[in-house]
């Protein structure tokens, strides 16, 4: 179904793909099935940057000891790592969104703009993670929970899309993200998972429904505890997130912080040079959500859309690179339908695979049920051929639903 | 058996329904069918032969056998009774038994004399574990408060006792275990595990105190006298960043360990509105030498004096006094100074608002004194008379008092001066109504007579509620 | 809320800076740790650049004095403030800004490079000071204890190393290795010499709040002794930085005459 169309769309961007393919030749090209292609992020819409034509800044006067910085000459690909595929367990999207929660979206949109093929796996269930939470970057035996601790393991396996940049213009990234971590996300978070308003009507029957069904009861409460706790840390530990003076303290800051960037941002097209980097990714990531969530008690919003430049460079990379989650319609349409089927997924695409996942889960648990039977009782014996077979296969049958819900990926398109 | 028909029954106390029920569950029952043998056994000599107790299952015989070995020594009938009575209340005060009746029958069985008595004294226990559970509303907090008693835990009226507050802003605990000594009740050792949260408005402060302290009470000659050894973790806090500098410099960590001594002299008839008797209560604390870094001497006192007047009303005067004394170049915590005011205290101001203070910041003061004198009257045209309406009486009343800092390297004399300098007195009248044996409301209208510059006072109606009044 | 503090700036604008001014940190010699000295330099060094005295109070129940429990706090007039960010907007409604000649660029850059700080040298600072076991054991617990009595000392220690803990654990270092956090550190002062290049202050010839929060964490680091070398050694790696420390030292707090404004006052309450 999708497949098809997927193929399709990649057309267009054809030539980039078989330059990026050329390039990682040892890697994705040798792997790389026909079937598992569909699961890659190829370089969406974006217009063909030449990246490989462009020359790897000289390196500049930084010790020796510099670790994954911004500004980082081209590393050799360790190969082993290279075959390992990467993938992105992480939130599904909705809105307008690819993803609905910053850390995948920042993941997301880096994997894009350094062409990095990553395969996603929108599980909605952070229940099984290290941390207990999404996303989660897995490849080979490396693990990885913390959004810029992936980009930086993409920079190492040479996706990186901050070839272009100054070491200056590095260190400036590396301040920004500091700026919006510190200042922007708590508002994010707050906004999200501690307004009591959004948390009711928006926050909590989202996740409600994207969670699959035991855990739905259970994680929205975990979810909003830890961000509760998370905000109290980080304003110190007296500083009560609820009470009303931290709370317009810390939507005072994320004002401030979301002029700076736009002041920074101005009329650019992206915050560094002619092409997104990491910096881009981030404040993507922060502030798409805040701008694209129908957020019942939406301060921040308002303000954010007072910032035209900030809005417009949202619009435009989620335009250029994650073209098929645009057609997810206008937002009223998107609301027209969760009244509609309260309890059914925001969008179509969503609404088939949940079923056929569910009906997958369940065959899947009876198949399990019996082989484990047979095997414990000696009624079957199994004996392991080759290796590389079977690591080729084993994701796709850990994780069923994620060749699922990006079907709808490719049927929304 | 016939009844015995016993005429001094006056002289028995009969104060309390408890103690009433005794007497109709008892032998002396008033059984106007049972006319056969009435005798005047007024001071007929008569011998205790036998006492058992029915009903004991954890509590050990020694012990209560120290409570009931008066009775033996009764020789006349008044005696046996009155001496049972005091030992029902001795078993009653123990805490350890739900009931205990009394029954005194002529001696039977093999050896019985003909002037010999039986005394059965029928209990029951408390329950292993008993459990209670309330909620209190205070200033701008809701509390629930669980309480956990395991009375009588190994059998001889030792005490383990458990309280946890969950209140909406803060939460208290305390653990303490009490241990009477056999034979004398009022020799007692008791331990406890705290913390406390408290919440001062008139202060702006907020203090959290963790501690341990050890108990010794025991009784010398007609006092009663507690030695102390507390340690205390005490935190202060402001209470809202408005709160004023001087408290915010008080904000912190301190360690008091301190011994303290207290005497009781105590011969009023009633902890709550007595109508005679004299109660002198003098405390001393030491604190700085056991360990900790607060070093202060503390010495107060408190005297009241009851009167009974003409047509059932009393008159009361009480004094109390205080000084804190730090030692060493520190100077005093807020959290040990005294504070005064409000409607236990010196009526007409508001709670714990008088004397020095910063930005409207209660500080609290090293010397205080204060004074009152009421007269209780019953309520006019004695409405409810001998019945509920003895829970209410009306009262008039004379407050002074002041506080505030010494300065001691003047002479004794100068203290004195500043002491007397800065009073406040006040006036006024109004209904109080008696809660058990414990606590009494006041409900008063109060008519401040002498203020001082930065008291905050409350004129007109005033609600008080508490254990100890001025 | 916000008309409410602005109402406070616009009454703290029509004051004049008092000659009373008071600056509370703990106790210097036994007590304070690198975090906090750190911090408190910054803001001494903020303070020294606006040229605006203050008297200097060493309390050893400043944390807790502090309405947001960090040290350092000011005390200027009827307003406590504490902390470099909100002391900054204070002064700055007094009408004292060493950022004003700086344009909105410049600005929304130097606030990202505060960021950077604080996100990464403080939250490295703790982490070395309360999750390294080495460094808890032999000087944070016992400095930090020190002006209580026991058990109070350990107590009171042991509650604070549980909430940096936690702290940690939110923001998620708690994992971190001590090498992942060398390399955030190197890869911050990295970030910072680099925007620093070869002028004399971050923004050009005037120092700024960024020069005094720089300042104030690296040369608290270069000068403090921790139980291992390595972030001194780190920050000694980018000569510039080591410059501006110095220059900063040199022309703020070396001043014939400055001895009046580093008064002790107000220390006897360390008995």
């Amino acid at each position: 179904m999708g497949n098809t169309k997927l193929i399709q769309k990649n057309k267009t961007n054809k030539i980039l793909t078989t330059f990026r393919s050329q390039r990682k030749q040892s890697s994705s090209g040798v792997k790389t099935s026909p079937r598992e292609s569909r699961h890659y992020i190829r370089g969406g819409g974006c217009p063909p940057r030449c990246i490989l034509g462009r020359d790897p800044p000289p390196t500049t006067s930084m010790t020796p000891t510099s670790v994954s910085g911004f500004t980082g000459s081209p590393r050799a690909p360790p190969p082993c790592n290279m075959s390992a595929p990467m993938e992105l367990q992480c939130w599904r999207g909705d809105w307008g969104l690819p993803s609905v929660e910053p850390g995948s979206l920042t993941v997301m949109a880096y994997a894009k703009f350094a062409g990095a093929p990553l395969k996603l796996q929108r599980t909605n269930n952070p229940w099984w993670t290290p941390t207990g939470s999404l996303p989660v970057f897995k490849s080979g035996k490396n693990v990885i929970t913390q959004p810029l601790q992936i980009l930086d393991h993409l920079r190492k396996q040479n996706f990186n899309a901050d070839y272009g940049l100054s070491p200056k213009e590095g260190a400036d990234t590396l301040a920004f993200i500091a700026l919006v971590e510190q200042k922007l996300q708590p508002a994010l978070t707050h906004a999200m998972w501690l307004d009591p308003v959004n948390y009711v009507e928006l926050t909590r029957p989202w996740h409600g429904e994207a969670i699959p069904f035991p855990l739905n009861f259970v994680l929205p409460n975990r979810m909003h505890h830890a961000a509760e706790e998370r905000l109290r840390q980080m304003r110190g530990g007296d500083a009560d997130p609820m009470e009303e003076a931290v709370q317009s303290e810390i939507y005072a800051e994320a004002m401030d912080c979301l002029s700076l960037l736009s002041h920074t941002l101005g009329d650019k097209e992206y915050f560094f040079r002619d092409s997104p980097s990491t910096l881009d990714a981030v404040v993507l990531g922060h502030v798409a959500p805040l701008l694209l969530a129908p957020l019942p008690s939406a301060k921040l919003q308002q303000h954010l859309k007072g910032l035209d430049n900030l809005c417009r460079f949202c619009q435009r990379i989620l335009a250029q690179y994650f073209p098929q989650d645009e057609q997810d319609g206008p937002r009223s349409k998107n609301h027209q339908r969760r009244q509609n089927e309260p309890a059914g997924s925001p969008s179509e695409g969503d609404h088939e695979p949940h079923k056929l996942r569910n009906q997958l889960l369940s065959l899947l648990v009876a198949v399990g049920a019996m082989v484990g039977y047979a095997l414990f009782h000696g009624l079957v014996t199994i004996e392991r051929v080759g290796g590389a077979d079977t690591d080729a296969d084993i994701p796709t049958e850990m994780y069923p639903d994620g060749g699922a819900s990006d079907d709808d990926d490719g049927g929304d398109s | 058996m016939g009844s015995v028909h016993a005429k001094a029954l006056e002289p028995i106390p009969m104060d309390g329904p408890e103690h009433h029920s005794a007497f109709h569950e008892g032998s002396m029952l008033d059984d106007p069918g049972v006319e056969t043998k009435q005798e005047v056994l007024d001071n007929k000599q008569v011998l205790v032969q036998n006492v058992s107790i029915q009903g004991l299952e954890r509590t050990k015989d020694d012990y209560i056998m120290h409570e009931i070995s008066d009775v033996f020594n009764a020789t006349s009938l008044v005696e046996v009774m009155q001496k049972s009575h005091e030992a029902r209340e001795k078993m009653l005060r123990l805490g350890i038994f739900r009931h205990v009746e009394v029954l005194i029958d002529t001696a039977k069985g093999p050896g019985a004399q003909p002037d010999g008595l039986d005394i059965n004294f029928e209990v029951v226990e408390m329950r292993r574990l008993t459990g209670s559970y309330n909620t209190m509303v205070g200033n701008n907090e809701g509390s629930m408060v669980l309480g956990l008693r395991l009375p009588n835990l190994f059998g001889r009226a030792e005490k383990l006792t458990f309280q946890f507050s969950y209140g909406t802003k803060e939460t208290s605990y305390g653990l303490s275990f009490f241990k009477p000594q056999t034979g004398c009740f009022e020799r007692n050792l008791s331990a406890s595990v705290y913390k406390i949260t408290g919440q001062f408005p008139w202060s702006s402060l907020r203090q959290t105190d963790r501690g341990v302290s050890l108990d010794l009470n025991f009784p010398l000659w007609k006092t009663r006298h507690c030695v102390r050894w507390e340690g205390a973790w005490r935190e202060l806090g402001c209470l809202a960043r408005t709160a004023s500098f001087a408290v915010r410099q008080e904000s912190g960590h301190s360690l008091k360990s301190s011994v303290s001594h207290t005497m009781v002299f105590d011969t009023r008839n009633a902890s709550i509105l007595p109508t005679q008797g004299l109660l002198l209560k003098v405390n001393q604390e030491l604190a700085g030498y056991t360990g900790g870094d607060v070093k202060f001497l503390k010495e107060d006192f408190e005297l009241q004096l009851n009167k009974k007047l003409l047509w059932d009303s009393v008159l009361s005067a009480s004094l109390w006094g205080g000084m804190l004394m730090p030692i060493g170049d520190r100077p005093s915590s807020i959290a040990d100074r005294y504070f005064l005011g409000g409607a236990t205290t010196v009526r007409g101001f508001s709670m714990y608002s008088i004397g020095p203070q910063s930005e409207g910041d209660y500080l609290g003061g090293e010397a205080y004194w204060a004074a009152g004198l009421h007269l209780y009257t019953p309520l006019p045209f004695r409405p409810g008379h001998g019945g509920f309406g003895d829970l209410f009486h009306a009262h008039f009343f004379l407050n002074a008092g002041n506080l505030c800092n010494l300065n001691y390297e003047e002479g004794p004399r100068s203290q004195l001066a500043r002491l007397a300098d800065g009073l406040r007195w006040s006036y006024g009248a109004g209904i109080l109504l008696r809660l058990g044996n414990i606590a009494r409301l006041e409900l008063n209208y109060c008519i401040p007579a002498c203020v001082q510059p930065g008291d905050r006072i409350c004129d007109g109606i005033q609600f008080g509620a508490g254990i100890r009044f001025l | 809320m916000l008309a409410a503090e602005s109402l406070v700036n616009q009454m703290a604008a029509a004051e004049p800076w008092p000659e009373n001014a008071a600056f509370y940190q703990p106790l210097r010699g036994e007590q304070i740790l690198v975090s906090d000295a750190a911090s408190c330099l910054a803001v001494q060094a903020f303070l020294r650049m606006c040229s605006l005295p203050v008297y200097v109070v060493y309390r050893p129940n400043a944390e807790q004095m502090s309405p947001s429990g960090k040290v350092p706090f000011i005390h200027v007039g009827n307003h406590v403030v504490s902390e470099l960010g909100p002391i900054v907007q204070f002064v700055k409604a007094k009408g004292h800004c060493l950022s004003s000649s700086l344009d909105e660029q410049q600005k929304a850059e130097m606030k990202a490079y505060m960021e950077l700080v604080n996100n990464v040298l403080l939250t490295a600072e703790l982490y070395i000071l309360w999750c390294d076991d080495t460094t808890c054991k032999e000087i944070s617990r016992p400095r930090y204890g020190s002006p209580y009595p026991w058990p109070l000392n350990r107590l009171l220690a042991y509650q604070k190393q549980w909430e940096v803990r936690r702290k940690m654990k939110a923001l998620s270092w708690a994992s971190k290795t001590p090498e992942q956090v060398h390399d955030e550190v190197n890869q911050c002062l990295r970030a910072l010499s680099l925007r620093l290049g070869s002028q004399s202050y971050f923004f050009g010839r005037q120092p700024t709040e960024l020069d005094a929060l720089v300042f104030g964490h690296l040369f608290t680091l270069l000068t403090t002794e921790l139980s291992s070398d390595t972030l001194p050694e780190l920050v000694r790696a980018y000569p510039n930085l080591a410059d501006l420390c110095q220059r900063v030292e040199r022309q703020y707090f070396r001043e014939p005459g400055d001895e009046t404004t580093v008064s002790t006052e107000g220390s006897t309450s360390s008995a």
